[in-house]
């Protein structure tokens, strides 16, 4: 059998024969169904609210490349630095030249941090990065990968986090959840006051103002973006919107769908670098919070997606993760059922931004069953994109051997099931 | 001119679970609904090409299907598996940028609409059933109502709803030509809502529409599957549900 199809192969086996990341995921489930019905009950206003940020994306994504230089020119106006890195290569090189060497560098969670290895890149260069989300936190120390675009560690339960930190302090610690909060919170603590470089997400920019918005629930991305004297944001140049009013539509739909709450704990809006002019009028940047705030927007295949009808539409995903959540499919493969971006949805961002061979194999395992779409606030035709790539992919030669025989059976015999006529 | 029915089976009822197709025939017989079928000339909808990369391929039979069935002066047409109905009903107009010289229904629609004739037939059957939306039929052609119709004109059964239905319902696992490349992680997702949520139900039977879910669920075992027709046919005979 080939070698991407094989390595996939083991990696679903490993995952569904996991019986503690199975609960995990099953725990996490149940808890996130049943918060986002309430959720969205008591707010009937999101349905039109997600209409309107549909109309927002899609206007966004029409104009991408205007938008994104209207956003980078904005924060250089406010003495902020801004670049468009054209793939994860180049986004590497700006952070290893703003960070440097031998830094102590926090992060808040990044899915886009991990889509270029940014993690890597800079440990390569001598600096020590702490994720400070408590689940990237988990599987950091775990030295796992994500498994949830929201909630990474959602495969590991709370004993096996006792056991990672248990290791990390070189004491017993209890299988208590708060405990565990409580442990995470210490030990990061320090690290947040003493960092050099505080690298974050932007769950949504808006280009007129230059304003980057980051959404979450722990408060980590506030230390994060807040303590260290430089500011690194990183996010997809198909997060940046028009206008604040627009960001504000895509921060209400949001946190429901993501979490299942009203509204997210903190939102950080944060439109230029930390300044003061109150000694003699004169501006001096770094007055609390970092004296310099750099925006690295990625395309990294976005402006080739954004080009492609076929494909345009997932760049209206705003990343609740939701549809990961009530996939059938990722219950059972989890975290294998993608590649850094996980999910229907995720196989269409992974195909662009990392290449075909790491989705290649994993995406036989959508049913095409259209969940993700009836869930999605955005209501994206996932299913309909996973079978064009998928055409794609066998046209370029990632055909799976059964569909192979399937398709020469029902050439010669008029069935799928290789039965003579 | 009448109306020319033609029951297309399907690769699945044709071939591997004919029980599904021997029960539809039976049951429309029974309610002297005159069809034919291609037999032996029956070919394949196309829809597993579509679902796994080969819509060059499926386009090659699309013509040919349209041609064999109208040419035969079909004016209607249905079918059993929900997956062949929106292949026919709503993808081959799309892919021929026209109608279609027949009309494609689901079985569950032709039976619906043939309730009337249906309906004094059917004998009382004391039996707890849930009905499981398959993905084809619901979330892709927007058929929910008529399935529930026909369980609940049953006298003395007890429809029972799983917390997520309809648009929500769970996909049983194995479309999308996921059954034949990942069997296993089909058969792992129709169990998982086998020992999930059916559980707290307390029903003895799933009941489906698609011969693509009553195959996967029976493979995961664990629960008695019927599909819709046979369901029909039982009550009309009045044969007592076993166990
Ligand atoms: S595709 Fe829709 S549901 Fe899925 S992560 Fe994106 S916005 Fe959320």
């Amino acid at each position: 059998m080939d070698e991407w199809l094989n390595k996939k192969d083991l990696e679903f086996r490993e995952w569904m024969l996991d019986e503690r990341r199975r609960l995990g995921i099953d725990r996490a489930v149940k808890a996130y169904v049943s918060a986002k019905e309430t959720a969205l009950q008591k707010m009937p206003e999101l349905e039109e609210m997600r209409k309107e940020v549909r109309l927002i994306k899609e206007e966004s994504i029409r104009k991408m490349p205007e938008l994104a230089k209207a956003a980078m020119d904005a924060i250089i106006d406010l003495k902020g630095m801004a670049y468009l890195a054209k793939d994860a290569e180049s986004a590497q090189e700006i952070f290893k030249e703003v960070v440097g060497r031998g830094k102590l560098v926090v992060k808040s969670k990044s899915l886009t941090s991990e889509e270029i290895c940014l993690n890597e890149a800079l440990e390569e260069a001598g600096n020590t990065v702490y994720e400070t989300d408590l689940g990237e936190f988990i599987i950091q120390l775990r030295k796992e990968k994500p498994s949830h675009i929201i909630n990474p560690s959602v495969h590991v339960p709370r004993e096996e986090v006792a056991k990672t930190f248990s290791q990390l302090l070189k004491r017993e610690v209890r299988p208590d959840i708060n405990g565990l909060v409580s442990v995470a919170r210490e030990f990061l603590r320090e690290k947040f006051c003493t960092a050099d470089v505080g690298i974050t997400g932007a769950n949504v920019v808006a280009a007129k103002t230059g304003t980057i918005f980051i959404i979450e629930n722990e408060g980590n991305a506030r230390f994060v973006s807040n303590a260290p004297p430089i500011h690194i944001a990183i996010t997809g140049m198909e997060k940046v919107v028009p206008t604040l009013s627009d960001a504000f539509k895509v921060v209400q739909v949001l946190p429901p769908y993501a979490t299942g709450v009203l509204m997210a704990a903190y939102v950080s809006l944060i439109t230029g670098p930390s300044k003061t002019a109150d000694i003699e009028k004169t501006i001096v940047y770094g007055a609390h919070g970092p004296k310099e705030l750099h925006l690295v927007l990625l395309d990294n295949g976005r402006t080739e997606m954004a080009k492609s009808p076929d494909f345009r539409e997932a760049l209206y995903c705003l990343r609740c993760g939701g549809c990961m959540y009530e996939c059938p499919v990722y219950r059972i493969l989890g975290g294998s059922f993608g590649n850094n971006y996980f999910g229907g949805i995720g196989i269409i961002w992974s195909y662009f931004t990392r290449g075909p061979e790491g989705v290649a194999a994993a995406i036989n395992a959508c049913t095409k069953c259209r969940r993700c779409k009836a869930v999605c606030p955005l209501e994206i035709d996932v299913p309909k994109m996973v079978e064009t790539l998928k055409s794609r992919l066998v046209r370029d030669g990632y055909s799976h051997p059964r569909h192979r025989e399937i398709m020469e059976s029902i050439a010669k015999n008029k069935n799928p099931f290789g039965l003579e006529r | 001119m009448a109306d020319r029915l033609l029951y297309w089976k399907g690769c699945m009822s044709r071939l591997k679970v004919k029980g599904i197709a021997d029960s539809t025939m039976e049951l429309l017989d029974l309610m002297g609904i005159r069809y034919d079928t291609l037999g032996g000339d029956e070919g394949c909808c196309g829809s597993i090409l579509l679902r796994t990369g080969y819509p060059e391929e499926a386009k090659k039979l699309v013509r040919l299907n349209i041609s064999q069935i109208g040419d035969a002066g079909y004016t209607k047409m249905v079918t059993s598996c929900p997956g062949c109905y929106r292949t026919f009903a709503s993808e081959y107009p799309k892919m021929i940028a026209a109608d279609l010289p027949f009309n494609v229904q689901h079985i569950s629609q032709l039976l619906s609409e043939n309730l009337g004739a249906l309906r004094n037939k059917l004998k009382p059957l004391k039996m707890d059933v849930v009905y499981h939306d398959p993905c084809h039929l619901g979330r892709h052609m927007g058929i929910y109502e008529e399935p529930r119709r026909l369980i609940k004109a049953i006298p003395g059964i007890r429809l029972a709803e799983f917390r997520q239905n309809r648009s929500l319902a769970l996909c049983c696992g194995s479309g999308g030509g996921v059954r034949s490349a990942l069997p296993d992680v089909s058969t792992a997702v129709a169990k998982s809502i086998i020992d999930g949520p059916l559980g707290p139900l307390g029903v003895r039977a799933i009941i489906t529409a698609c011969p693509f879910c009553y195959y996967n669920f029976n493979t995961a075992g664990g629960v008695e599957v019927i599909d819709l027709p046979q369901l029909l046919l039982r009550s009309c005979k009045g044969e007592r549900s076993n166990g």
